[in-house]
């Protein structure tokens, strides 16, 4: 074969085309479109329409196969129901807190662990949590704060209080037993994350700032870390999605209680598509949950995810 | 034979080179450090590690010593749970709609994300970024916000109650994680392989399945094996589609041995979170090194 004039500079896809059998030009153009569109197509079914249907059902009040238009009344009825702003409140507090305490607690684990030499023991044993179902580790928590009522016992056996705690009946505790049951189970995926970002630096910019005599402290705030930052800001992103889209253990643990303190948004969906079938209620405020994550998915994501990672 | 190291000096992890004149020069604050870092990190691994075994432990005892008014910490050992989860339960039907509608969300995801990938990652055209980023930001939807209307969307189907509802969910959740994970991954792949063959007259379809595929094949089990993890955990859609044993998948069927006259049964729902553990766990440790990775959808090259 001759061989082309291009090969030497690393041809593109277009340029090569040209040296094969011709297809029409506009088969070339689409041929990536069309590798694209299956995907696209089932994400568009499974939210698109999702979010049409939302918006249309939210202009109704509905009662299982009962439509009745309703205009904005769902929505007026929405912005002054306590239910919803509380619900969007604890997802802040107690989503808020779990991911601050998540990520303190991973990158110094992480700092700590990543150039032990045991680290891959301790990354197995750390990942433990995180390979239960939510499901079950929302059991396990339940048992331990409330039914066995072993947590009171084994504070109360080192001292620090001195009857059992009632995890259910006090807003702060039983929001802290969901805050506990997510930095449990969840801390390891922030951990691991750092952990192979601080092993991915290049050793050799640590080792000429150290020999310049930096302390390990700041050679961990003036190089590590702004190395680390854009993976500590998707590690964070994806971290907080998941926490305020937080249900399976509102729905195992709390169920809402004490007086709906520990009810999150998505239970609050939940609750009233699924517990009081007023689905066009629920639709509206799924479809002012949708605004905000577009909103949100603007201003944070497509700014970390997308930008600085091309080739 | 590097144990005698920590943070303040340097290199001692397995994959680091390793020095000698640092040994030499810091010895002591070494090995007090060294004392110190592995107390809080055995600290954690306590933390991490001692609810699951207690939790194991519920698993193998007698339901009379799981709630009293003072916990039993060394129970006497019984396999009642194990009985009752096999011949009380539909156990079987559990595992079997589990593990179907896993492996069925997986083919999916891989058949619309491969091609996807493939596409955003080798060719330049007008909208690629932001059908790159729908694609993501489906990833951030919370499911209650969806759940509504799919709910209705597989009732009118007639599809509630059956484990093709759940793949479709499951890969639906899944797509966009899939695609990102096998993306990044073919962006590392060097080109000139593909170019050759495109050369010789291979088609773009023949480049894809027979070169590209095979090379970032890691990065399609990473993937496939992300997929699953997550589509073992999902709860929220299962509970709205499945309503008997005809759908429910182990991470619902849990919240099923609750109720009834004997309240929540803790050491069957031990021992099946288990068994979904078990093999998550295994295959975990077998690809640890891709995991961070896939997790962050390839943002980290761990």
């Amino acid at each position: 074969m001759i061989s082309s004039p291009l090969d030497g500079g690393a041809p593109d896809v277009a340029e090569t085309t040209f040296r094969r059998r011709r297809r029409p030009l506009w088969r070339r153009k689409l041929f990536p479109y069309l590798l694209v569109a299956p995907a696209v197509i089932y994400l568009l079914g499974i939210t698109l329409y999702p979010g049409i249907y939302a918006i249309y059902q939210s202009f109704f009040y509905v009662r299982f196969d009962d439509w009745t238009f309703a205009g904005l009344g769902n929505y007026r009825e929405l912005f002054a129901d306590r239910d919803f702003w509380q619900a969007m409140w604890n997802t802040l507090v107690i989503g808020g807190c779990a991911l601050v305490i998540e990520f303190v607690l991973a990158l110094g684990l992480a700092v700590l662990a990543y150039r032990d030499p045991f680290i891959r023991g301790w990354r197995i044993l750390f990942l433990v949590p995180m390979l239960f179902m939510p499901s079950a580790v929302s059991f396990i928590w339940k048992l331990a704060f409330n039914d066995a009522r072993v947590i009171s016992d084994l504070l109360m056996g080192i001292g620090l209080i001195d009857g059992p705690i009632d995890f259910l009946g006090n807003v702060a505790m039983a929001r802290l037993s969901l805050i506990v049951t997510d930095v449990w189970q969840w801390t390891p995926f922030l951990f691991i994350i750092f952990v192979a970002a601080l092993q991915g630096q290049d050793p050799e910019i640590e080792e000429a700032a150290r020999l310049d005599g930096a302390s390990w402290a700041r050679l961990f705030w003036n190089v590590s870390l702004p190395i680390m930052k854009p993976i500590i800001a998707v590690a964070l992103i994806l971290r907080a999605i998941d926490i305020t889209t937080m249900f399976t253990s509102v729905f195992i643990m709390t169920g809402g209680t004490p007086g709906g303190a520990t009810e999150t948004i998505s239970y609050f969906i939940y609750r009233i598509g699924f517990k009081t079938f007023n689905f066009g209620y629920a639709s509206a405020a799924s479809f002012v949950m949708l605004v905000l994550t577009i909103l949100v998915a603007q201003l944070f994501v497509k700014k970390f995810f997308i930008s600085g990672r091309e080739e | 034979m590097n144990d005698g190291s920590d943070r303040h000096d340097e290199p001692a992890g397995p994959a680091r080179v390793f020095s000698l004149d640092e040994v030499e020069t810091r010895p002591r604050r070494r090995s007090k450090g060294a004392v110190l870092r592995t107390v809080v990190l055995a600290t954690w691994a306590v933390f991490c590690i001692a609810p699951v075994l207690w939790f194991l432990s519920i698993g193998l005892r007698p339901r009379t010593e799981i709630i009293t008014p003072q916990p039993i910490y060394w129970p006497t050992f019984s396999l009642d749970a194990w009985h009752m989860i096999w011949n009380d339960w539909p156990m079987a039907a559990y595992l079997r709609n589990s593990v179907l509608a896993i492996i069925g969300s997986v083919v999916i995801d891989l058949v619309l994300a491969i091609p996807a990938a493939y596409s955003l990652s080798r060719y330049t055209y007008r909208g690629r970024d932001d059908i790159g980023f729908y694609i993501l930001s489906t990833r951030m939807m919370a499911p209650a916000i969806v759940a509504v209307p799919i709910f209705f969307l597989f009732r009118n189907m007639g599809l509630l109650d059956s484990i093709w509802a759940l793949m479709l969910v499951y890969a639906a959740i899944n797509l966009s994680l899939v695609t990102w994970i096998i993306r990044s991954y073919m962006l590392d792949l060097p080109r000139e392989i593909e170019d050759a063959a495109r050369t010789d007259g291979a088609s773009d379809l023949a480049i894809l399945m027979l070169i590209i595929v095979p090379m970032c094949l890691p990065g399609i089990i990473t993937a496939a094996v992300i997929a699953a993890i997550f589509a073992i955990n999902e709860f929220l859609f299962t509970l709205l589609i499945a309503s008997t044993q005809g759908a429910y998948t182990l991470s619902v069927a849990l919240a099923n041995f609750t109720g009834g006259s004997d309240g929540i049964i803790y050491n069957a729902i031990a021992l099946v979170a288990f068994i979904a553990f078990v093999p998550v766990f295994i295959v975990v440790v077998l690809m640890q090194k891709h995991l961070s990775r896939g997790l962050t959808m390839g943002a980290v090259k761990g």
